[in-house]
């Protein structure tokens, strides 16, 4: 790979971290055939949550931490659980003393502690074609497809080294090759609700590492991002175009692609797939974490209709401290509006057996993360069945 | 003899091999306190992996891999080098957190827990001293979607009375591919064959000698075979009958080389 003179003088003489964090990019450049290294804007490391990365992940934060500094704006995944509120989560001491430890770890590094799945909620928006380093698959997702920025889908470490160098190695979705499409998704259903989280469940598994282009519906940006959790879930894919949508949808190149059709019938299949429970005990509203307007969405439904099971609802803290209206009208109903932590990386194991959520992303990683049984369905479905 | 192979963690090291045949995952596949291998599946279970070439096909599972690698060498408890087919990115990176030299697009199949095996990741090389390296040439001849396989003789050196392909040793600095196409009109009298693909090299073990397979695929226009005196038999079979013959080691994994593995 070539390398600038700054680049080589931080392998050859930077600090421990600085000269680590190149031989990783170097490593991950050399498995990529990647032939430079590309500055980026930003980046979004993932490996937080302590039930995720456990004591192997925390020992490492902490020895890297010692001289590491991140050089770009940063932003982290989600925690394990709610800083805040751990104790009536039912959360043990132990957990949330190595969960503190690892948040401190990367706010040593000069991380902004966001501890949210959404950077691009909370004021991270790279401009369109602006190359940047992000782990945390829906993000990643939302950054390429919706936005126009470039990034692949990095590995915790990786993002986080090339957050101390400031660039990643470029290959894949950096270049203009990596971002054509692979086939063609036609939809042959108007989509509301979950659907968008089951047009994305279904394509993934159908596309696999493939680059999708939709056709034949529209959405707002709140429903690409279900869809685009979903297929990051499902399938390795990294970005989608959506016929008249997405930024980058009018120039892909689609002739000679191979097609593929999604009907109501799939989305009927992929929801009954995805549910297996029959009585939740817990409804997750998240995953990813909701933006201000679903948080304000869910007071008004939980308003009208109190639910007679916990309703667990995940945010960033950005969010949730500009919406102390939305979060007081949730909390008078019985509900717990949590922050720094979200759906399947939070500690729901030790109370929960079944959790009835709308996210697709949930539903896939719930019964492998959390040991859950799932019921899938629509917010307001899940709300009128548990009023 | 030694043996080309890709770079991905710089460094040089050497040590005996544990190798295992199935992927590894590092979270589950072994214990982060002792480094000792906790998968039975790997055939290695309670070995430890502490100052050992470790050879697996490729890595699996958790990203948290990565973490464990970087723990176990900090313990003193890590191996001292890794030999891959496709190294995946959550060994490549804990291997680079741990300082611990990676080489791949090596056919770990014909690596032995207990050989003697420098690595250069430097350089791009995985020598074994203790083993003598044979080139050779195997050519799956095509017809009709079925493919020769012919005895071996009592007159030829090795495996007699063994299932084969058509192969040949590559004498020198010739031509692999040269060499399999003399072999093909020598050994079957075949003509007007046609060159379809060539595969990575396959390591074929024996004992303390190592054949290095080199596998090509040809399409052949007739199955009018005429056999010399290196075989004594030969079939026309459908790829997926292979596993009913007793073969020279490792002829499967030759096929599957230029024909991609059975259905």
């Amino acid at each position: 790979m070539r390398l600038t003179r700054a680049q080589r003088h931080l392998l050859d003489e930077g600090t421990d971290a600085q000269r680590k964090a190149m031989e990783i990019l170097l490593t991950v450049g050399r498995l990529a055939d990647a032939p430079r290294l590309v500055p980026i804007t930003s980046a979004h490391v993932s490996g937080a949550s302590y039930k995720m990365i456990g004591d192997p992940g925390l020992e490492f934060l902490e020895d890297f931490a010692r001289d590491a500094r991140v050089s770009v704006p940063t932003t982290v995944n989600p925690l394990g659980t709610d800083l805040a509120q751990w104790r009536e989560l039912g959360v043990p001491a132990a957990f949330a003393e190595k969960q503190g430890r690892i948040a401190r770890a990367y706010e040593t590094m000069g991380v902004r502690p966001t501890f949210s799945c959404t950077p691009y909620l909370v004021g991270v928006r790279p401009a369109f074609g602006e190359h940047a380093a992000w782990a945390e698959s829906n993000a990643v997702v939302f950054a390429n497809s919706v936005l126009g920025a470039r990034t692949n889908r990095e590995g915790g470490p990786a993002a986080l080294a090339a957050a101390i160098v400031g660039a990643t190695p470029e290959y894949g979705l950096h270049t203009d090759e990596g971002r054509e499409p692979t086939v063609i998704v036609k939809v042959r259903a108007r989509p509301r609700g979950i659907d968008y989280s089951l047009i994305g469940l279904v394509a993934g598994e159908r596309v696999g590492d493939g680059l999708p282009y939709f056709r034949g519906f529209r959405g707002t940006e709140g429903d690409l991002k279900w869809l685009g959790a979903a297929l990051a879930s499902s399938g390795a894919c990294g970005m989608f175009h959506l016929e008249g949508v997405t930024p980058e949808a009018r120039e892909a190149r689609v002739k000679g692609l191979k097609s593929i059709t999604i009907t109501p019938k799939d989305l009927i299949a992929a929801k009954r797939a995805h549910t297996d429970g029959t009585e939740a005990d817990l409804i997750g509203l998240g995953s990813p974490q909701l933006s201000a307007e679903e948080l304000q969405a869910i007071a008004r439904l939980i308003d009208r209709k109190p639910p007679r099971i916990p309703v667990w609802v995940f945010t960033s803290r950005v969010v949730r401290d500009a919406n102390p209206d939305a979060v007081g009208i949730i909390e008078r109903r019985g509900g717990r509006v949590l922050a720094d932590t979200c759906l399947e990386v939070t500690l729901l194991e030790h109370r929960f057996s079944t959790v009835a959520t709308p996210s697709g992303k949930g539903a896939y990683y719930l019964p492998s993360l959390c040991k859950q049984k799932v019921i899938f369905d629509d917010v307001e479905t899940l709300l009128e069945r548990y009023a | 003899m030694k043996i080309r192979a890709r770079g991905i963690v710089p460094g040089r090291a050497s040590g005996t091999a544990i190798a295992s045949p199935v992927s590894f995952s590092f979270v589950g596949g072994v214990d982060p306190a002792n480094g000792s291998i906790l998968e039975d599946a790997t055939g290695i279970a309670g070995e430890r992996l502490e100052g050992r070439v470790f050879a697996f096909p490729t890595g699996k599972g958790s990203t948290v891999g990565s973490y464990v690698l970087y723990g176990l060498q900090k313990r003193g408890h890590g191996p001292a080098a890794i030999v891959n087919r496709r190294t995946d990115a959550v060994v490549a990176v804990g291997a680079t957190l741990a300082g611990i030299p990676v080489v791949d697009r090596v056919d770990v199949g014909g690596l032995r827990t207990g050989d003697r095996i420098v690595v250069d990741a430097n350089r791009g090389s995985v020598d074994l001293p203790d083993v003598k390296g044979k080139r050779v040439v195997t050519a799956i001849l095509r017809n009709r979607g079925r493919i020769l396989i012919v005895r071996r003789s009592k007159k030829v050196g090795a495996f007699q009375g063994r299932w084969s392909a058509i192969s040949g040793h590559i004498e020198g600095r010739e031509d692999p591919k040269h060499r399999a196409i003399v072999e093909v009109r020598e050994e079957t009298g075949l003509r007007g064959i046609v060159f379809r693909s060539a595969g990575d090299p396959v390591l074929a073990r024996d004992g303390a000698t190592m054949y290095i397979v080199h596998p090509f695929l040809f399409d052949a226009p007739s199955r009018r075979v005429r056999l010399d005196w290196e075989n004594v038999e030969h079939r026309w079979i459908r790829p997926e009958e292979l596993a009913r013959f007793k073969t020279v080691p490792r002829l499967p994994d030759v096929v599957a080389a230029v024909l991609g593995p059975p259905a």
